[in-house]
């Protein structure tokens, strides 16, 4: 017996009160706890293994059931990140958005300076949707934040259900393909997020949607207005998010080659002519509005380019060796890579069998074969899993389409084999994908519950002694001082204390005397005031560093002496000008 | 108004009463409903402008999500290019003004026979699917409340702020503060030294969340503050430092 849709989504609901429940007793003190972490998993079981089975049983799903599937794992997913922090913003990409977002309600004004995230200000889309909410609704902007992330999220996996049920034909392929896609290990973080990327995947992704209807040829007399969506949706890409809106013109400009190589011409002019147009908009903002995002973008380019080449030369990347983490994660990580590139090749096969006069599945296959380089990123080059992470968002959606393809022709076998084992497998595989996505995405393994304060962590580091600690520094000393403070701090002193905090720091707190060289450098980085916490002596840093740029990441054995971090107290000239008990603020002299 | 133009009605009260509510400052259950209608109107009626009846079911919503989400991007830089500022009022008048300029366009079109009327043909679910999905957001509600609840009630160990920063723009003095955050009202005693004498003391009893001020004079060397937390007077509890002006 196949469970109705309804029933699904009762179940997708419960898994959410059990992830719900796992993070409280998170918060109540059992974040380390086997039962609460097995909790986090059974609830995560109850919202996608049902899922997962209903979309590739052999009982056919209609259209709407197919979508209404998509949507309860969407929200049930958004829900489970909502869960995570229920009452403000902790990730720390969220926070950089909020201090954007308070800056544009707090001056009225747009391009203000966002020390945390200096570029963001650039970009200002998702700041000025979410402050026109809050100003006309009187929500908090963590409120509005949440709805603004929450509709784009589910926009953007209904728009790429809809082009991949279009470029498909198959409402089925459709379901299986953005069930793939959900697979990637930043969809239920970075792609929901309160983050100017969430807003802008949606516009991408209805670009693309306009640029079908307008080269399909099925729409006479409606061009105009598939046009004129299309320039408004390139438009609020471009004035959202820099990396979004340089891959629009890419993604449009293989889908034209595509077409011209498929000897469709009259496919390829519309894409075409909206590459262009993106490409004209791309451009003119980052030479007229936001000339800064290529010293943003530079430093992850020159990386990049730079261990490729030493890969290609026959040396050695300088990437570190790969991050830890249980080897349950790890080897389910692994296995997704392996299965995601052998089923690439079983999709390609489909797509030359019966796809290969059709321009968008051909510009998909192209596309797709970038999830080889993106593996080759992640094991070669230096903080390849971050740079290959952010990639995947984009890389993702052809592949997803193209092993849906796979997946597919595999059910199908299985179908008409009578092959209940092949069946099974089909399924397995998808929730292994799903699984990596979830074990091996963000929040990582060692914050996956909320709960007690954690030295240099992420969303754990987000406590009430930081953060008000980060407010006095604004209220007692103005905004916009340089500061010197450790990982977990920094984005906190940024956000909530609308400071700057500087990344280079960590000479500052790893030796027992402030020398005079640590002055002069101080001094040509005017620095103004030392952020210290007590607790970097005692324990190591669950990220790996202590400090944003850290040249010992990853070494530490021990925790931080506690004579590094107190030497500031015997130093003449330094005001002691805060103290809190854990954290305490230095004034350097000569400021 | 005629069932046809129900939609074109239905923002038009929407917009208005937005306005209305800002005016008179409406509690915030009223203008939340309000405002998020008001931001998806411009949406909905832009999208029924474009493309009418042409487009139907998922990607007729999506567009007018789409379009909604774009106003006040696009809206808001080419007012804030023109210079104004975008508070409250300029995004009101921003969705509120568009909103009813779009529904007289759409309104004329259709008198006109340019544009297909309103239509609002609900389908029926069967009534153990609509209880099962009501009982699915009831679920997901109370998962939400646990995770809220899990937030209060999360343990933090409390603390006390000692603060003393020179005056901005008052060079004479600094500013000088205590806040108790230690969950529970707790008592102080202050103990200011100049030159490492004493030159002052103040027991407080501080409420959780209470804040103490006071700007004593910058004279001195060095001016340092010890805060004791009663009974305890042996050891100080919070400690801070500054050199100060040198005059004595």
């Amino acid at each position: 017996m196949q469970l109705p849709v309804s029933a699904i989504a009762v179940s997708a609901a419960i898994g959410v009160l059990v992830v719900a429940g796992a993070y409280t007793a998170g918060r109540l003190g059992h974040a380390s706890s086997a039962w609460a972490d097995s909790a986090y998993w059974l609830g995560q079981v109850l919202i996608l293994v049902p899922a997962a089975a209903r979309l590739l049983s052999r009982r056919v799903l209609t259209a709407g059931e197919t979508m209404t599937l998509v949507i309860v794992l969407t929200v049930a997913e958004y829900l489970v990140m909502i869960c995570y922090s229920p009452a403000a913003f902790s990730y720390v990409d969220e926070l950089q958005h909020w201090r954007s977002t308070m800056n544009v309600l707090q001056t009225g004004r747009l391009f203000s300076v966002n020390y945390l995230l200096p570029i963001s200000p650039r970009y200002p889309g998702l700041e000025e949707v979410t402050s026109a909410l809050a100003s006309v609704s009187g929500l908090s902007v963590f409120t509005s934040g949440l709805i603004i992330a929450a509709v784009a999220h589910l926009l953007f996996v209904c728009v790429l259900y809809l082009l991949f049920r279009e470029v498909s034909g198959s409402y089925r392929i459709a379901g299986v393909a953005v069930l793939c896609y959900a697979s990637n290990s930043h969809f239920d973080s970075f792609d929901s997020m309160f983050i100017y990327q969430t807003l802008a995947l949606p516009f991408l992704a209805l670009t693309l949607l306009a640029a079908w209807r307008l080269a399909s040829g099925r729409i006479a007399g409606q061009r105009a207005r598939w046009l004129a969506l299309a320039v408004l949706t390139i438009a609020a890409t471009v004035v959202t998010h820099h990396v979004t809106s340089y891959v629009l013109p890419v993604a449009l400009l293989v889908i034209t080659v595509a077409a011209l190589l498929t000897g469709n011409r009259r496919a390829a002019a519309w894409p075409a002519v909206l590459a262009l147009m993106s490409s004209a908009a791309a451009a003119g903002w980052l030479v007229f509005a936001a000339p800064q995002t290529w010293s943003y973008l530079q430093p992850f380019a020159d990386l990049t380019v730079q261990s490729i080449r030493a890969l290609l030369a026959g040396g050695h990347s300088s990437a570190p060796p790969t991050s830890g983490g249980p080897p349950g994660d790890q080897l389910l990580g692994a296995a997704a890579v392996l299965i995601v590139s052998a089923l690439l090749p079983v999709g390609w096969w489909q797509v030359w069998r019966r796809y290969r006069g059709q321009p968008w599945t051909v510009a998909m296959a192209i596309l797709s074969a970038s999830w080889y380089v993106l593996v080759a990123v992640r094991l070669t080059v230096t903080d390849g899993s971050e740079l290959a992470g952010r990639a995947a968002t984009f890389t993702f959606i052809p592949a997803a389409y193209i092993v849906a393809l796979a997946i597919g022709h595999l059910a199908g076998i299985a179908v008409r084999w009578q092959a209940r084992a092949v069946a099974a497998a089909v399924l397995v595989v998808l929730l292994m994908l799903m699984f990596d996505g979830l074990a091996n995405g963000w929040p990582p393994y060692w914050e996956r519950l909320p709960g007690a304060y954690q030295v240099a962590g992420s969303e754990r580091s987000v406590e009430p002694e930081v953060i008000d600690g980060a407010r006095w520094t604004l209220a007692a000393l103005g905004p916009g001082n340089q500061f010197a403070a450790d990982f977990g701090s920094y984005p906190v002193l940024g956000s909530y204390g609308d400071q700057n905090p500087l990344r280079n720091v960590a000479y500052l707190y790893t030796s027992p005397v402030y020398s005079q060289s640590d002055t002069l450098r101080a001094q040509a980085q005017a620095l103004r005031f030392v952020w210290v916490d007590s607790r970097l002596s005692k324990s190591l840093p669950a990220y790996g560093q202590y400090f944003p740029v850290d040249p010992r990441a990853g070494k530490y054995t021990h925790p931080l002496p506690a004579a590094d971090l107190d030497k500031f107290n015997h130093v003449p000239g330094v005001g002691r000008i805060y103290d809190s008990g854990n954290i305490v603020i230095y004034e350097l002299p000569g400021t | 108004m005629s069932r046809s133009q129900a939609d074109l009605g239905l923002t038009a009260t929407v917009a208005v009463l937005a306005c209305a509510a800002a005016a008179v400052s409406a509690p915030v259950a009223v203008t939340a409903v309000l405002g998020i209608l008001i931001l998806a109107a411009p949406g909905y009626l832009l999208g029924e402008l474009l493309f009418g009846a042409a487009i139907e079911g998922l990607e007729r919503v999506a567009v007018a999500a789409g379009l909604a989400l774009c106003v006040p991007i696009l809206g808001g830089l080419i007012l804030y290019a023109a210079g104004v500022q975008l508070h409250r009022a300029t995004w009101l008048g921003l969705l509120a003004g568009l909103t009813l300029a779009c529904d007289l366009v759409l309104l004329w079109r259709r008198r006109s026979g340019r544009a297909a009327s309103f239509g609002w043909a609900p389908r029926r679910l069967p009534r153990r699917h609509a209880m099962a999905f009501g009982a699915a957001v009831a679920i997901a509600v109370c998962a939400v409340g646990i995770a809220r609840a899990g937030v209060v009630w999360q343990h933090y160990p409390g603390f006390t702020q000692l603060w003393l920063v020179r005056s901005q723009g008052n060079a004479a003095s600094v500013n000088l503060g205590v806040a108790n955050h230690e969950g529970k009202t707790a008592r102080y005693r202050l103990v200011l030294l100049r030159n490492f004498r004493p030159a002052g003391s103040w027991n407080l009893t501080l409420a959780n969340g209470q804040t103490w001020h006071r700007s004593p004079s910058s004279s001195g060397r060095r001016i340092s503050v010890k805060l004791y937390k009663l009974p305890e007077l042996a050891h100080s509890y919070r400690y801070v430092a500054i050199d100060g002006s040198g005059a004595q």
